[in-house]
């Protein structure tokens, strides 16, 4: 594996440590700096390969998760936290933080052998299994935690994934930079405008299931 | 460029819910309400055209209609325009809401046009975008009523939907890797070698867009945000949003060509039949009505995806399904908006004799629920029956009666508790329909009385449409 290369699979190691840091955390503010950690660290391996590839898409791309995912989103996010006590803290999960961290790494340990056995040999790439890894990361987070702002996170830690993948396997994958320009706008109404009303209607995020949407 | 298609009326299918959209925007009394009246027929008139046409092929490199995208951009079309005239009478009855009439007209326009234009790409990544767009749009529609439980269900319907996408969007990864293009013309012209990745790509587009469509084990966002939307929308989102979520699956499912490999055909089957399994047994227990609607959706839903794995002339079936739900599904969301305005209430239990009450919703009503169960002679039951002896023929006796045991429990389910609601007698319990007396359910008759025609006759152009688009996946009218 050359210098170059190497790099790239350094990177995307510490994005799958910070995605196992997320599962293992139940304060909010930590979660919020850890997706903007990932963002910065998926930015900087996306600035990589734009230089390395000459490619102004994955600049773009690089730029885009600087700015939207490292900065704005979790800015706006920052603030809903100083704005409400009750968004400081995952309550429930605090209580299970110890469960979720297992899954987590063993859900990673899974994924990286169904990639291998899978699809490594169409996708040879050092750290080809990391953005599967991510997904599936992503999606653990989504379908176990019940803070509003920690499922906002799961989304990005996703959309990060697929970005990743993008980058790495199908870089001049058609339409993909309106694609992720797109999925940042989803973030951007999701904490911009569903938390906003969330708060004028409900003033609380974590109400468990309520009754009427039961069954 | 190619112009073997009708340019004037694409134009038109995006510019009129578009146009209608902003022009909704407008800060005057009817302003909002005619222009999305105006954008709705113009768009259905341009539909009608294709369809009446039988326009195939391409504009550019990324638009097309074809038979399948020209039934369902009727549809689509038919339902916003139905949804757009019952809009203004429903949102009379709602208090305090949170969105203005111009902004729920706008986003109501462009809910539409998000579909639309998912339907009219021929691109798959373009498709991707159309399809996400309608969460975009849709999501802020079912807050409109300002309840803790609506805000919870938009919620939940953008942060699933967006996560089933994303992997629909890995999918589309796996695709272009694999064969270099997204062009639903290029992949058909030449179908690429069936690779693992190209197996995987489309068994994660199932989940993906399945995730959209309602599909088990994904389907959790469906139930609360049908139920929570405003009766208009709900009508859309089963009517029309889950088809079209169908069709981009349609769409990547294409091009493993005709016969299909077993293992996504089983995949397809299972997924099919546990969904309408599912769906059908747990609109045995909901308390609200507007909810077991929902989960009657998903069970169509599941119907149809079993149709569609089985092939041949369940195929066809599936198809037929699909166009006449979509209309009984209105109607029967039309009638639940009259009863919640009517009553105050979606709770099953607290609904008794619509019969004396609301007499004409609740005709209609029961009239709706046996179209959406598939009651001879209906366009749903012509269909079911189809899937089934399509289901039979292929030798698929074990999912025949599976299929059957769904269709018979959500007939008895929805009959048994619409009927308890229309003809059940009051009492103490149950809450006086006087609020806002019976307006009327012509629009509910109008539908029910479309997916009735889908089943009593061979509706020209609709049923030519419908075999040529059976025909696009191998299968076959009787």
């Amino acid at each position: 594996m050359d210098t170059a290369a190497e790099l790239v699979a350094l990177v995307g190691v510490g994005i799958l440590l910070t995605a196992l840091f997320l599962q293992s955390e139940s304060f909010v503010g930590p979660l919020v700096r850890g997706i903007a950690l990932q963002s910065l660290l998926l930015g900087v391996l996306l600035g990589w390969l734009a230089w390395s590839q000459r490619s102004v898409d994955l600049a773009l791309l690089a730029a885009l998760a600087v700015a939207v995912r490292a900065g704005l989103i979790p800015w706006v996010l920052d603030r809903q936290i100083r704005s409400f006590r009750w968004r400081l803290r995952e309550v429930h999960a605090a209580q299970r933080v110890t469960g979720h961290a297992l899954a987590a790494v063993a859900l990673a340990i899974i994924a990286w052998f169904v990639f291998q056995e899978t699809l490594a040999t169409i996708f040879p790439q050092p750290g080809g299994a990391l953005p599967f890894v991510l997904l599936v990361e992503g999606l653990l987070m989504l379908a176990t935690r019940g803070n509003t702002i920690v499922q906002v996170i799961g989304y990005l830690e996703e959309e990060n994934a697929v970005v990743y993948a993008g980058a790495l396997f199908a870089p001049h994958f058609p339409l993909f930079v309106e694609v992720v320009v797109f999925l940042d706008v989803l973030g951007v109404v999701l904490v911009g405008v569903i938390l906003s009303i969330q708060r004028d209607v409900t003033g609380t995020p974590e109400q468990g299931a309520l009754e009427e949407l039961a069954g | 460029m190619i112009t073997s298609v009708p340019q004037g009326a694409i134009l038109l299918l995006l510019t009129a819910p578009s146009a209608a959209a902003v022009l909704s925007l407008i800060p005057y009394a009817g302003v909002s309400r005619s222009a999305a009246r105006a954008g709705s027929l113009l768009s259905l008139g341009a539909a009608v055209s294709l369809l009446v046409t039988a326009a195939s092929g391409r504009w550019g490199p990324f638009l097309g209609v074809d038979a399948l995208s020209g039934i369902l951009l009727f549809t689509v079309t038919s339902i916003f325009a139905t949804s757009t005239w019952y809009s203004e009478r429903y949102l009379r009855t709602v208090h305090r809401p949170y969105l203005t009439p111009q902004v729920y007209y706008a986003l109501l326009c462009a809910f539409a046009f998000t579909m639309i234009a998912a339907l009219l790409f021929t691109d798959l990544g373009l498709m991707w975008i159309g399809i996400e767009a309608t969460t975009v749009s849709s999501a802020l529609l079912i807050v409109l009523e300002r309840r803790p439980t609506s805000v919870e269900a938009a919620w939940r319907y953008t942060l699933i939907a967006s996560a089933g996408l994303t992997i629909a969007l890995f999918a589309l990864l796996l695709l272009y890797t694999d064969t270099g293009t997204l062009s639903t013309y290029r992949l058909a012209a030449t179908p690429p070698a069936i690779t693992l990745p190209v197996l995987m790509a489309v068994a994660l587009a199932l989940v993906g867009y399945g995730t959209k469509v309602g599909l088990f084990p994904m389907h959790t966002w469906l139930p609360d945000a049908h139920s929570e939307a405003p009766s208009p929308i709900s009508a859309m989102f089963s009517g029309v949003l889950l088809p079209t979520a169908l069709y981009a699956f349609l769409r990547v499912y294409q091009v493993l060509g005709n016969p299909v490999p077993a293992v996504i055909r089983d995949l397809l089957l299972t997924f099919g039949l546990v969904t309408a399994l599912v769906g059908a047994f747990l609109l045995q227990r909901q308390r609200s009505f507007k909810r077991m609607f929902a989960y009657s959706s998903m069970e169509v839903m599941g119907l149809a995806l079993t149709g569609i794995a089985i092939g041949g002339i369940a195929l066809y079936g599936a198809l037929i399904l699909i166009v006449a739900h979509a209309f009984a599904k209105s109607a029967a969301f039309y009638c639940a908006g009259n009863v919640l305005s009517g009553t105050g209430t979606t709770r099953i239990d607290e609904v008794r004799d619509l019969q004396t009450r609301m007499p004409r919703t609740g005709a209609a009503w029961v009239l709706a629920s046996l179209a959406v169960t598939g009651a001879p002679p209906f366009g749903t039951f012509l269909g079911e029956l189809l899937i089934v002896v399509g289901a039979i023929a292929a030798g698929a006796i074990w999912a025949a009666a599976l299929f059957v045991l769904a269709i018979f429990v959500a007939f008895l389910g929805v009959n048994g508790q619409v009927g308890r609601m229309v003809f059940g007698e009051a009492t103490e319990g149950t809450l006086p329909a006087t609020a806002n007396g019976d307006p009327g359910s012509g629009l509910a008759y109008l539908n029910v009385a479309f997916a009735l025609a889908i089943g009593v006759s061979s509706l020209p152009y609709l049923s030519t449409a419908l075999r040529a688009a059976a025909a696009l996946f191998g299968g076959g009218a009787p």
